[in-house]
């Protein structure tokens, strides 16, 4: 059984273009989505609502950079600082290229960060690459290259 | 005398003398030692070597006896008598005249010191008491007349030719020390054919510390004939220190041969000189001199002590006023300068404003201003790059404190070629870290000193084997002194000092309005900062959405799900409409830290029912309950405080959407220094832990589709509450409410 795409997305438009990239790349991983960091750590830990779901780590996190409550670089943290999560990989979805940001992430340990482009069809590419390299390569060694599929 | 080895035979060998305890006295009279323990039986310890020529009976035989069997029953008695009545002191009291077994009159001087009673016999030739009825009116007119004269020369004038009325010696000279320790004379009365010293300098050396010190001690020394031959005491030691005698305050005391022979070289063979001790100090003497041997009775001496008192006491009050008058000038200067300095932000545009009161504070030719490299300069002063070493050697030499001299040129080598405009110099450092200094430059003033003989003459000469010659000649010589400036007086030092810590204040203010101001302009920069991350997050999504679902919407085309189309270009039209929104909250939100406040009173009810009123839209269709009680009225801007309210309203309106009714309170309170407003409402309410981020640009507790905004509300309400001095916080308790609360100071410059 494919381990779950945990997605964490407060915009709902962002949301749907996500699920819509994702339903194209036509992954069979199941998508979880949840709408803050708060949420995303609930489900991470099994708490609050998230309390009675089958154990197990996501296959990868798609993470929003901007969330409600906590946000996705709080959440980062938190799933490196966990023994039980961190191996977990994660992947940054930002609306920029802001350089702390990025900078950022990386020394916290993201595996991909990922520029929400403005065109669409990239868009779409980049979610089914992400998708496909972390999702079905599965547990990639740390410090392996990002995964560029053939054309 | 101590005798010294050839080649280091010098002035400073004066200085070696023992002359506290010469181990004799002057012959003008005899010197018994008693034992100072009360109650005992007067017993002679000691005499001095002359007793057999004033008693006939001679020191040794006097030693071991008592008092009576020295000098007669009548003369014992009368002595036992007094220390009765009047224990002796440390000093010498004359407790009367008597007449010894031979028939002979003494005055009996009696002091207590170096554990011993020391009695002191002068011989005179009447036989009672002197007569005192003349010397009274002679001190009463002193004192009224002393203190008309205008300076102090003249008062010491008067106070010489009093004392040579009463001593009937032929010169009486008072001279002042400078700070060197040099004299020079002030006044002088003298008889005709002797030579005037008025004007003139006497060297340092001529009288040596020790000797200043016994000074200040013993007010009155005299001697009444320099080729006296000393007596010595016998037996030579002190029995109860089993050392030599100290005499320091015996009125016979034997003094230095050395100074014997300065007097014998001056022509002179009789002197006494009274202590103007002025502040604790050896302000100067009255010095007095005759050229034959001239005895002055104790009663005279008395007189002549009081009068050295009064002069003292007079130029005490006298250079009291003066010092207090030049110094109420100088601390005026440095007021008005502190005034100017205050007024602008550049130190050094300040501080040139204000050269010349700088000169005229330190009484300087010129100034100058070193600030790292740059020097600015005002009135007469060294050259640019001759300013720049001087700080640099400064520097060099930690000078960190006020430094001053009056002859720059002998501790600063290259001060030679700044001898004609610098040769004083008095620098204040500005900066205890950079080379900061304000300096200013007295010129030479060439002087010439008129000496009472040559004062370096006193040297020894290598060929003179043993023994120490003063100087021979006292033939006025002058010398010209160059590389000095006026000295600095202590005021102005003072007072330097004071003005670093009056600019050291003023720098540190300064600091703290940078400090302010670099702190206004991080919060500025961090809100800049905030607003572009914002923009390049917050802006580009809805632009992304618009065009994402326009290419879904293309790539769609002619699908036969037509729903999910319409949902697409809603999509869109809510994206560009939010987009919108975003550029227009964001401009109003970097308005808002630039706009200027234009306080005023504002009444707070109508304020609140001004921002219900705007609602009105946001409301439609909603049941809300206001609770509004009657509100102050405060002094803030009206159009921001009316942004703050509506803004809060608008967000109780919002997050009580789920409610029916929704209850919303307005409240207030006072404290002494604030007027606090709270707006309660019974809405989704949020999670406190996440409350630090409330106020924040951009961030948002809950989801998009919950609640509508731009996430910038709450940013603003911060900025302009606090814009106006005042806090803003919230309180919650999820899904039951929130309480969002603001202060306005009363006073608006709080």
């Amino acid at each position: 059984m494919l381990k779950p795409i945990l997605l964490v997305e407060d915009n709902p438009n962002d949301l749907e273009l996500t699920l819509i990239a994702l339903a194209k790349s036509q992954l069979a991983n199941e998508v979880v989505v949840v709408r803050d960091g708060a949420e995303a750590l609930d489900y991470l830990h099994r708490r609050g609502e998230f309390a009675d779901r089958t154990v197990g780590n996501p296959a990868v996190i798609l993470l929003d950079l901007k969330l409600p409550k906590v946000d996705g670089l709080e959440v980062l943290k938190v799933i490196r600082e966990t023994e039980a999560l961190k191996s977990i990989p994660v992947v940054m979805l930002t609306s920029s290229k802001e350089e702390q940001d990025v900078v950022r992430s990386y020394e916290l340990g993201v595996n991909a960060y990922v520029v929400k482009p403005v065109d669409f069809a990239e868009f779409v590419r980049a979610i089914a690459d992400l998708g496909i390299f972390w999702a079905v390569l599965n547990e990639p060694p740390p410090g392996s290259r990002r995964y560029v599929k053939p054309k | 005398m101590t005798q010294a080895p050839t080649d280091t035979l010098d002035l400073s060998r004066c200085a070696d003398e023992p002359i506290r305890t010469p181990g004799s006295i002057q012959p003008h009279g005899f010197m018994l030692t008693l034992s100072a323990a009360p109650a005992t039986p007067l017993v002679v310890q000691q005499a001095s070597a002359n007793l057999e020529h004033w008693t006939g009976m001679a020191a040794g035989d006097a030693v071991g006896r008592p008092l009576a069997g020295v000098v007669g029953e009548a003369a014992a008695e009368r002595i036992a008598a007094e220390l009765d009545a009047s224990p002796a002191v440390s000093r010498p009291a004359y407790i009367g005249t008597v007449t010894t077994g031979n028939g002979a009159h003494f005055d009996v001087l009696v002091h207590a010191w170096d554990s011993l009673l020391i009695l002191e016999f002068e011989g005179v030739e009447r036989r009672r008491a002197a007569d005192f009825r003349h010397l009274y009116p002679l001190i009463g007119d002193f004192l009224v007349k002393v203190n008309q004269p205008a300076t102090i020369a003249e008062m010491s004038e008067l106070a010489a030719r009093r004392v040579r009325e009463v001593t009937g010696y032929g010169r009486v000279l008072v001279y002042q020390f400078d700070t060197d320790g040099h004299g020079r004379v002030l006044a002088e009365a003298k008889a005709d054919g002797y030579e005037s010293y008025l004007g003139q300098h006497f060297p340092a050396s001529d009288v040596p510390a020790q000797a200043r010190a016994l000074y200040t001690l013993s007010p009155i020394r005299l001697i009444q004939d320099a080729n006296y031959v000393p007596a010595p005491l016998v037996p030579e030691l002190n029995p109860a220190t089993g050392a030599r005698n100290d005499l320091s305050f015996a009125s016979l005391r034997s003094v230095s041969p050395v100074h014997l022979q300065y007097m014998r070289n001056m022509g002179i063979l009789a002197s006494m000189s009274v202590s103007l001790i002025v502040k604790g100090k050896l302000w100067g003497l009255i010095s007095c001199h005759n050229a034959e041997p001239c005895p002055v009775s104790v009663e005279k001496r008395t007189a002549c002590e009081q009068l050295g008192q009064i002069l003292a006491l007079c130029i005490e009050s006298r250079e009291d006023a003066a010092e207090l008058q030049f110094r109420l000038d100088v601390r005026r200067i440095m007021v008005e300068m502190l005034g100017h300095l205050t007024k602008g932000a550049d130190f050094l545009e300040n501080m040139s404003g204000v050269f010349p009161e700088l000169l005229r504070f330190a009484r300087a030719g010129g100034v100058a201003i070193v600030v790292d490299d740059r020097v600015l300069t005002y009135g007469d002063t060294p050259s640019e790059p001759e300013i720049r070493s001087l700080s640099q050697w400064l520097s060099v030499h930690g000078r960190t404190e006020v430094f001053h001299t009056d002859h720059l040129k002998d501790v600063y080598p290259a001060g030679a070629d700044l001898v004609r405009n610098a040769s004083g110099l008095l620098a204040l450092p500005i900066s205890r870290i950079h080379q900061h200094y304000l300096l200013w430059f007295r010129p030479e003033v060439v002087q010439t000193i008129e000496w009472a003989g040559n004062p370096h003459g006193k040297q020894a000469s290598p060929n003179d084997p043993t023994q120490l010659t003063p100087r021979l000649s006292f033939q006025a010589w002058r010398e010209t002194i160059h590389g000095r400036s006026l000295p600095w007086h202590s005021a102005e030092i003072e007072l330097t000092i004071e003005f670093r810590t009056a600019l050291l204040g003023i720098a540190l203010e300064r600091a703290e309005q940078m400090a302010e101001l670099a702190e206004e302009l991080g919060r500025a920069n961090k809100e800049l900062e905030a607003f572009s991350y914002s923009v390049s997050h917050d802006l580009r999504a809805p632009l992304r959405h618009i065009v994402g679902f326009s290419d879904l919407l293309i790539e769609s085309a002619g699908s036969e799900d037509p729903e999910r189309r319409q949902r697409f270009l809603k999509n869109i039209k809510e994206s560009a409409r939010l987009a919108g929104k975003l550029v227009d909250d964001l401009l109003s939100f970097s308005q808002m830290g630039r706009a200027a406040l234009r306080p005023t009173k504002v009444d707070m009810n109508d304020l609140v029912s001004a921002c219900i009123d705007k609602l009105g839209m946001e409301m439609q269709g909603r049941n809300v309950d206001w609770h509004i009680e009657p509100l102050p009225t405060v002094q803030a801007d009206p159009t921001f405080l009316h942004l703050a309210v509506l803004n809060l309203l608008s967000n109780a309106v919002k997050f009580t959407g789920q409610r029916d009714p929704a209850v919303i309170t307005i409240t207030s309170e006072e404290d002494a220094d604030f007027v606090i407003f709270h707006v309660a409402d019974n809405g989704a309410g949020f999670n406190m832990e996440y409350v630090h981020k409330l106020f924040g640009v951009f961030q948002r507790l809950h989801r998009m589709e919950d609640f509508q905004g731009t996430g910038i509300g709450l940013a603003n309400v911060r900025r302009i509450v606090e814009r106006h001095n005042g806090r803003v916080w919230a309180t919650s308790v999820q899904g039951e409410g929130a309480t969002f609360s603001f202060s306005i100071p009363k006073h608006p410059s709080l």
